[in-house]
């Protein structure tokens, strides 16, 4: 299964990772039916776990929920989504809604959903009234003045219920232009069996990491720390927000600040660089069938993961469940705690739409009511939330998964969450994902040092953005 | 050639019967019309009009910050300056200077031993050379990503059993092969049709009489039939010459299997296509759109060109 939540172009890692927490999450965020279909039927491992939940995966444009409405004078609003199980939220709203009718289809999860928007927009009609977009891929909207400030319909009155990073990515200046909805705070997500038959404690700091790493491959020659998903544009990303190394400073209009070449970022590079070249890193791509039979197989160690993490890595552990512990991440700084996040997504209005504040209401009760995240938390939607309320409840907190055994993971996910810092995204995350495949592939392979690919990258970002019209700074 | 073209030489014509002729065939003309005007109709509108348009698109550029703006040559300059859409182009050319000519040799052979009728139930393992053409290209290219697949692919676990551990199809110094594999794969069986076709509308009696001088048998294939079918291996280079320059559809697969291994110019028309698509550049991708359509109607003239000082057209 892991290996078709590669599928889409351009690379979207983040399209897999909001999708839910689920098997059956997994296959609804397959983008192409393409091998969802072969899935089902494929002899091969690398399918297998997809056939049961290949029923959900979504068709090119699939209608989810929202078919018929009782009330035919009923507002109506198109709604794009990928996340599996939301039709039972839309069809709650629907319920105690009467004067406004949500119907919802599934068109693709990330890319292809955003392209078919980018194209609607472009040709003046058919973009739908409220949209799934990932918080990285919000401000390519928002350049273009394609979502609606949502404060005239009342947004700021849930401002108090989000944690404040959230708010602040789907914020620009005084304005919102979308609801925040499930994210993806990370944690050092480890084998406790592996790492305490070598006596190494979970590192509390990412110098210890270093060590631990270099004690493990000592021990066990066979045996990696972690793995390191050069291409993995988010993950890599989310890891250097945490460092306090972010390349971007983005406010909204024409300035752009592109820095992959600055001493935090050169420090961050040099760091791993030598995890890589000792080999006590492993250099996969992650969220796949590789690197989640390396972490079930005592290979790699543990996973820089997120919350939805455990249960990406749920259907593929075998000989390992019960004994994946999350601990918070290791830190720059002793003592701090910093945390960072990877994935999820916003819902915005779009300009086009004819509804406004028929699509605002409907965003807003999604995101910002128990009654919507009642249902949205459980599978297999599974969404980690954003809202408070639910982020604060001791029972979401102390679920438990066969996977972790008796633990309880989602203690150090809240308790991440609460400590992440909002990051600016450029806007044009689209091109960055697609391009950082092919820029980043040598780092995997050895052929190149991660510095030598981050000065590429400067290079190509800073290219682009020229082209499209930015002023860039480095 | 044997005079049934020709005919035999004319008089000038009075100039009575010219006009008389000129305004029967413009009226013929006219008739005729009517009958080519659902092709032209979509001909018009399914290849000139998109045509046009892509090359009008291509004088603008389309900027996040600024609009649309006129802008000339700039996406050609900017294209044809471009390493990213060469090193695509020279990508393809080598992997049609491998492909064309196995895949031609593999296809040859075959085309040759059906020929000669000495397998048994020709018919049927012509029909089974074939069925790789049949299976359209995007199912074939899933179909050997799960063969070739590093982690559970059978073909991985017999190189390992052949000793050759650790190899991986969609490494960077594999992916080209694996795709020149795939590709002969898909289309071996369509070229040999085509050649065994021509091998059979060999005159039987240059045969006849190659075997009553006492030819051997790989004199006749290679010295009497291989020059024979030289017009139709002409045309199927000249074919597959330009599907190589437009291959797309197995290296956009395998990208699914193995990012890292697929970039994004990998052939021109991924780059055309991630371009347009990921970075929304669509004129800068009109403009590498024409240029390739220039270069591969440079290919199909100069082909046709060199036919036709060998007569074969």
């Amino acid at each position: 299964m892991p290996s078709t939540s590669r599928l889409s172009w351009p690379h979207r890692p983040g399209a897999r990772r909001i999708a839910g927490r689920t098997a059956a999450g997994l296959a609804g965020a397959v983008t192409l039916s393409l091998l969802a279909a072969c899935g089902g039927g494929s002899p091969s491992p690398a399918a297998a776990g997809s056939s049961s939940a290949s029923a959900s995966a979504s068709s090119s444009a699939t209608l989810v929920a929202g078919g018929s409405c009782k009330n035919s004078s009923a507002t109506k609003i198109t709604f794009w989504a990928w996340v599996p199980g939301l039709g039972r939220a839309v069809n709650e709203f629907n319920k105690t809604h009467p004067s406004i009718c949500v119907t919802q289809e599934d068109v693709g999860a990330g890319s292809p959903e955003y392209v078919k928007i980018a194209d609607a927009l472009k040709a003046g009609s058919g973009a739908p009234d409220v949209a799934e977009v990932e918080f990285d891929e919000l401000p390519s909207f928002e350049v273009t003045h394609n979502v609606v400030n949502l404060v005239p319909y009342g947004a700021n009155k849930y401002k108090s219920q989000f944690v404040p990073w959230a708010w602040k990515e789907v914020s620009q200046g005084p304005a919102v232009y979308a609801m925040p909805g499930d994210a993806g705070p990370m944690a050092f997500y480890y084998n406790s069996k592996l790492l305490a038959k070598y006596h190494i404690t979970p590192p509390a700091t990412w110098a210890q990491f270093a060590s631990a790493a270099a004690a493990l491959k000592k021990a066990d020659p066979s045996a990696y720390m972690t793995n390191f998903a050069a291409t993995d544009l988010q993950w890599l990303m989310s890891l250097m927000a945490q460092d306090n190394a972010w390349p971007f400073a983005y406010s909204g209009g024409s300035k752009v600040t592109i820095n992959w070449t600055g001493p935090a970022q050169m420090k961050f590079a040099a760091y791993w660089q030598k995890l890589i070249s000792a080999k006590e890193v492993n250099g996969t791509s992650d969220v796949s069938a590789t690197s989640f039979a390396d972490m079930d197989k005592g290979i790699d160690a543990s996973w820089l993961s997120s919350a939805w993490g455990p249960s990406y890595f749920a259907p593929d552990a075998k000989q390992s469940v019960g004994d994946w512990r999350a601990a918070p991440l290791p830190q720059w700084t002793a003592g701090a705690h910093v945390a960072a996040n990877w994935g999820g997504s916003t819902y915005p209005v779009f300009s086009q739409s004819a509804h406004k504040a028929a699509a605002a209401t409907f965003a807003e009760w999604l995101n910002g009511t128990t009654a919507s995240w009642t249902i949205t938390k459980t599978a297999p939607s599974s969404l980690f939330p954003t809202f408070l309320p639910l982020l604060n409840d001791p029972t979401y907190k102390n679920i438990t998964v066969p996977v972790s055994g008796s633990s309880h993971p989602d203690q150090t996910f809240t308790a991440a969450a609460g400590n992440i810092q909002g990051v600016p995204w450029p806007p044009f995350m689209t091109e960055a994902l697609t391009q950082s495949a092919t820029v980043f592939a040598g780092v995997l392979s050895g052929k190149e040092t991660l510095a030598a690919a981050f000065r590429n990258f400067q290079n190509v970002l800073a290219n682009y953005a020229r082209q499209q019209g930015f002023t860039v700074s480095g | 050639m044997n005079g049934t073209v020709t005919g035999p030489p004319r008089r000038p014509l009075p100039l009575r019967s010219l006009l008389v002729q000129s305004a029967w065939s413009r009226r013929r003309d006219r008739r005729g019309f009517w009958f080519i005007a659902p092709f032209l109709l979509f001909f018009v509108v399914l290849m000139l009009a998109p045509l046009g348009y892509a090359i009008y698109t291509s004088l603008y550029t389309t900027r996040i910050i600024g609009g649309t703006v006129f802008t000339g040559a700039a996406n050609y300059t900017q294209t044809l300056e471009s390493g990213q859409f060469w090193s695509g182009v020279i990508r393809v050319i080598i992997f049609a200077a491998i492909q064309i000519p196995v895949m031609l040799a593999i296809a040859f052979f075959f085309a040759t031993i059906f020929d000669l009728g000495v397998a048994r139930y020709g018919t049927l393992f012509r029909t089974i050379f074939f069925i790789p053409f049949a299976v359209p290209a995007v199912v074939g290219a899933v179909m050997w990503s799960f063969l070739l697949e590093p982690q559970f692919g059978p073909f991985v676990h017999l190189a390992n059993s052949l000793g050759f551990h650790g190899t991986d199809y969609f490494s960077s110094g594999l992916i080209l092969p694996t795709i020149i594999v795939i590709v002969i794969w898909e289309w071996t069986g369509y070229n040999m049709v085509i050649l065994y076709t021509a091998l059979r509308s060999v005159p039987r009696d240059v045969i006849e009489a190659a075997i009553l001088d006492d030819t051997p048998l790989w004199k006749i294939i290679l010295k009497v039939k291989l020059p024979m079918v030289r017009p139709a291996i002409v045309l199927l280079v000249f074919i597959n010459t330009i599907g190589a320059l437009q291959l797309f559809t197995e290296p956009l697969i395998l990208y699914y299997f193995e990012p890292q291994a697929i970039s994004t110019n990998f052939t021109p028309t991924i780059y055309i296509y991630n371009t347009a698509i990921a970075g929304g550049q669509y004129n800068l991708a009109a403009a590498a759109a024409v240029i390739l359509g220039v270069v591969i109607v440079i290919i199909s003239v100069s082909s046709l060109f060199a036919r036709r000082r060998r007569s074969e057209v």
